[in-house]
């Protein structure tokens, strides 16, 4: 999908996010290399969406800072498409006025707006459903819709909010193969582990927004720590 | 019969500067969930710029075009300066400061341009033509029928059918999402602000010089019924809009030739009651009625 001359590297430097007394990131620190896929994982209220949301620039992050390929960022979410990055959303979010194929050419940055959403809907199985409303339509196919609306903007970053949520084990072995096939820079936040474990290069685990385990799969499904947090302390 | 036929089309005729200037309520409505109480006044402001121009040209379309730049001009300036500074977390705020820009730009027409009415012509007659001894359209009907069908015509071509218009509507529909995906929720405001003030231009360049002049609170009464079709036809819908405008023309006009002019405002009153009662989000709503 991307050459290597079009990714671009992604870090975050000791972020912190407080609302009022309540820690949500507590001096994250993460570098996404170009094509990398990273997966950021962790029990529910880890601070996982939060981190997102400081890469989308709805949060601003109370200390650290953020740089793309090298330079100091300070995202705003409108700039996101133009800078390459799209984002999935956890409660998908689509346009209900507006058919399956305006919302993902709504998510298209080029001429051929049309052409190209319907063969981002075709990549993701769903073109069947191009002039259908998404509220009439199945949970895992909105999802699908959803992926299709944030790849026809061909993102060098992409950001996936628990994409595999709704959906049955077929889905998501679907759903693992094409982001593999995108070629393209992945953020990850998934529940699903064996989602998690089977595509990610890299995976950050967040605890209470704390940073507890970083390496690969492997390193992270030995980690008694990473137990810890996702079992508790008698585990 | 023929005072029938004659009624119907006096107030489609009519039902469609209503429709214009409801269509102008609804483009705000949807971007930016408020009920523009200004209109009116920002519409007569435009009218003013438009007596002006034509007083000073001696031409009726650099007049014409003059309004509908104002317009432009006039929805640009109220969301840039005064709307985007508005507290939205109530409805009620968009509502006051509408209010208060009604009492600014009234109070400062009045200075500028006095309390008395302008005359201010039509380009063409407003004498009925007849077939078959049949009072029917005049020839200045068929160019406000021209005027808001080209406007409703172009709306739908561009919401439907351009990558702006798409946009728009993302924007309007979840400003969030739309944000994430690329679109100026800002920009695409702003334009609908300008498109909508326009719109209520051309609407009140319509109808101003049918009615006594220009002044000041002169489209105030066609405020009050273009806002009981955008009401009645549903503030979400742009169909709605249309076909709401249409209503209250005709309604207007037959109440007014049948029964009593000034029955007419009462009228409109009782079929906004009914639809109301009825079908609370309006005719063409997609949502529901509240229950609470």
């Amino acid at each position: 999908m991307s050459t290597d001359s079009q990714l671009k590297e992604l870090a975050l430097h000791d972020i912190s996010v407080r609302f009022g007394g309540l820690t949500a990131l507590d001096n994250v620190s993460l570098r996404v290399a170009p094509g990398r896929i990273v997966g950021v994982i962790g029990p529910n209220g880890a601070g996982k969406t939060t981190l997102f949301n400081v890469i989308c620039g709805f949060v601003q992050p109370t200390s650290g800072s953020l740089t793309l390929d090298g330079r100091p960022w300070r995202p705003r979410p409108h700039h996101l498409s133009r800078l390459g990055i799209a984002r999935t959303l956890q409660g998908v979010g689509q346009f209900a006025g507006m058919t399956v194929l305006e919302n993902v050419m709504v998510g298209a940055r080029h001429r051929h707006a049309e052409s190209e959403a319907l063969a981002a809907l075709e990549r993701c199985g769903v073109d069947r459903y191009a002039s259908a409303y998404p509220g009439a339509l199945p949970y895992a196919i909105r999802k699908r819709i959803e992926l299709a609306r944030a790849l026809v903007a061909k993102p060098r970053i992409l950001m996936l909010d628990e994409p595999a949520g709704g959906l049955d084990a077929d889905e998501i072995a679907w759903l693992g193969a094409l982001i593999k096939a995108t070629g393209t820079t992945v953020l990850l936040v998934e529940h699903h582990m064996d989602l998690v474990m089977s595509v990610c290069d890299e995976i950050l685990v967040l605890d209470f927004g704390k940073p507890i385990a970083l390496g690969s799969p492997e390193e992270i499904s030995a980690d008694p720590k990473v137990t810890e947090a996702y079992l508790g302390a008698a585990a | 019969m023929s005072e029938f036929i004659y009624l119907t089309f006096d107030g489609l005729s009519r039902g469609l500067v209503y429709a214009a200037f409801a269509l102008a309520l609804v483009l705000i409505w949807r971007a930016a969930r408020i009920v523009n109480f200004a209109q009116g006044a920002m519409a007569v402001s435009a009218v003013y710029v438009a007596y002006s121009v034509t007083n000073a040209t001696g031409s009726y379309w650099l007049g014409f075009a003059a309004a509908l730049l104002a317009g432009l001009a006039l929805g640009v300036t109220v969301e840039r300066v005064v709307m985007r500074f508005v507290d939205h977390s109530s409805p009620l705020n968009g509502v006051v400061v509408a209010l208060g820009l009604v009492l600014i730009l009234q109070g400062v027409l009045g200075i500028v341009y006095g309390n008395e009415f302008l005359p201010f012509s039509t380009p063409f007659s407003r004498d009925a033509f007849e077939v078959g001894g049949v009072a029917m359209l005049s020839r200045y009907d068929l160019f406000v029928i021209a005027a808001v069908g080209s406007v409703v015509i172009a709306l739908t071509l561009l919401f439907t059918r351009t990558a702006i218009g798409l946009r728009m509507r993302a924007a309007a529909f979840a400003p969030d999402v739309s944000r994430l995906l690329g679109v100026s929720v800002g920009g695409m405001l702003t334009l609908g602000w300008a498109l909508a003030a326009a719109v209520g231009s051309l609407a009140g360049i319509l109808v101003v010089p049918t009615e006594l002049g220009v002044h000041p609170t002169a489209m105030d009464v066609v405020f009050v019924s273009a806002f009981a079709a955008a009401v009645v036809g549903g503030l979400d819908s742009p169909i709605g809009a249309v076909v709401g405008g249409l209503i209250v023309g005709v309604l207007l006009s037959y109440v007014s030739g049948y029964i009593d002019v000034t029955v007419a405002p009462m009228a409109v009153l009782a079929l906004l009651v009914v639809v109301l009662l009825g079908r609370p989000g309006g005719l063409f709503s997609s949502s529901k009625a509240r229950v609470a």
